[in-house]
């Protein structure tokens, strides 16, 4: 999964480049659609200029605790944040290209509605989403559940309550 | 004003909610996220925590009344609360709702009405005790309340 996607380095580093360059590096078909843009490459702009763009996590949880943590965790780590509380939702503002540049999904499994296993499909079924690595949160340890997850092609899967150590654990793993 | 004072009663009455079991790890692992960026993290978690376990505990109650023994539904509730519980570390109360879905899982009309009575309790102590913990840490002036909690 990942190894077919762009080298990519999901440690965060401060960018230098200008709004320009990176939409042309970043996104070749949003001046066309807005589609969502898959991973965000390392871009050498200049003969000595290397610069990352800050990554953009989407988090899906219905739990407005729940998001309030992870999105501190991720924002604590410099990532840039977008939380939904559904995945219906998380879907329709992809689709309408109102959510853009996603880099990663983070979900809760059990909700409400469309679970998260559910969007982690819909994603990979997609041609524009499908190279988005999709992280699955729960708060029940089920091995089944876990492999089928995996199985259906999410990165990892959290235990939930989620700590920060499991995220940088999780980022530091995609290269 | 002694602020050195109010800060160690204020880190001896936290020590006492992890002591008396109202809060466990995972509390420490939100006051940890706490910075100069958000300086006020761990309280406007800890206050979203207690309107949203309201509300669900509310929602809860009137499943109770509304689907008599639907006991999927009302345990589908309890998953959605005790998961609150769990990211904020509210040890005791996490208990009553284990306790619920047990009752639950036994089809004890009588056993999940006592739970949930328990946990409407457990939740008023942990509001008040944690309400008072951090009018301490104000008092304890912007060093108190800016920096890592003491402990």
């Amino acid at each position: 999964m990942a190894a077919a996607a762009p080298a990519l380095s999901l440690a965060p580093m401060a960018t230098t480049v200008t709004a320009a360059a990176a939409q042309k590096a970043a996104s070749p078909k949003a001046a066309a659609g807005g589609d969502v843009r898959k991973v965000v490459p390392v871009m050498a702009a200049a003969a000595d200029e290397v610069v990352v763009q800050e990554l953009h996590v989407l988090a899906v949880d219905d739990s407005v605790v729940d998001r309030a943590v992870i999105a501190k965790i991720l924002r604590s780590s410099k990532y840039r944040v977008t939380t939904v509380e559904s995945a219906t939702r998380a879907l329709e503002l992809l689709g309408l290209g109102l959510i853009t540049n996603v880099n990663m999904i983070i979900t809760d499994y059990w909700m409400p509605g469309m679970t998260g296993y559910e969007l982690l499909k819909r994603v990979k079924e997609s041609s524009e989403l499908k190279e988005i690595p999709v992280v699955i949160m729960s708060s029940e340890n089920v091995p089944n559940r876990i492999n089928r997850c995996l199985e259906e092609g999410a990165e990892d899967f959290l235990l939930k309550p989620v700590r920060p150590s499991d995220v940088s654990r999780l980022c530091s793993r995609i290269r | 004003m002694d602020y050195s004072n109010l800060r160690r009663q204020a880190a001896s009455m936290k020590r006492g909610l992890f002591d008396q079991g109202y809060l466990d790890e995972q509390f420490r692992q939100v006051e940890d996220l706490q910075d100069e960026a958000s300086p006020n993290f761990v309280e406007e978690v800890v206050v979203l925590f207690f309107k949203d376990s309201a509300k669900l505990m509310s929602n809860l109650e009137q499943a109770l009344e509304k689907y008599p023994r639907d006991f999927n539904r009302w345990d589908a509730y309890m998953q959605q609360l005790k998961g609150s519980c769990s990211s904020i570390g509210a040890s005791r109360m996490k208990i009553e709702c284990l306790s619920f879905r047990d009752n639950c899982g036994q089809g004890n009309v009588e056993g999940c009405m006592g739970s949930l009575q328990k946990l409407k309790r457990e939740h008023a102590l942990l509001r008040q005790k944690l309400e008072s913990y951090f009018q301490l840490l104000r008092q304890a002036g912007p060093a108190g309340a800016a920096t890592r909690p003491v402990m």
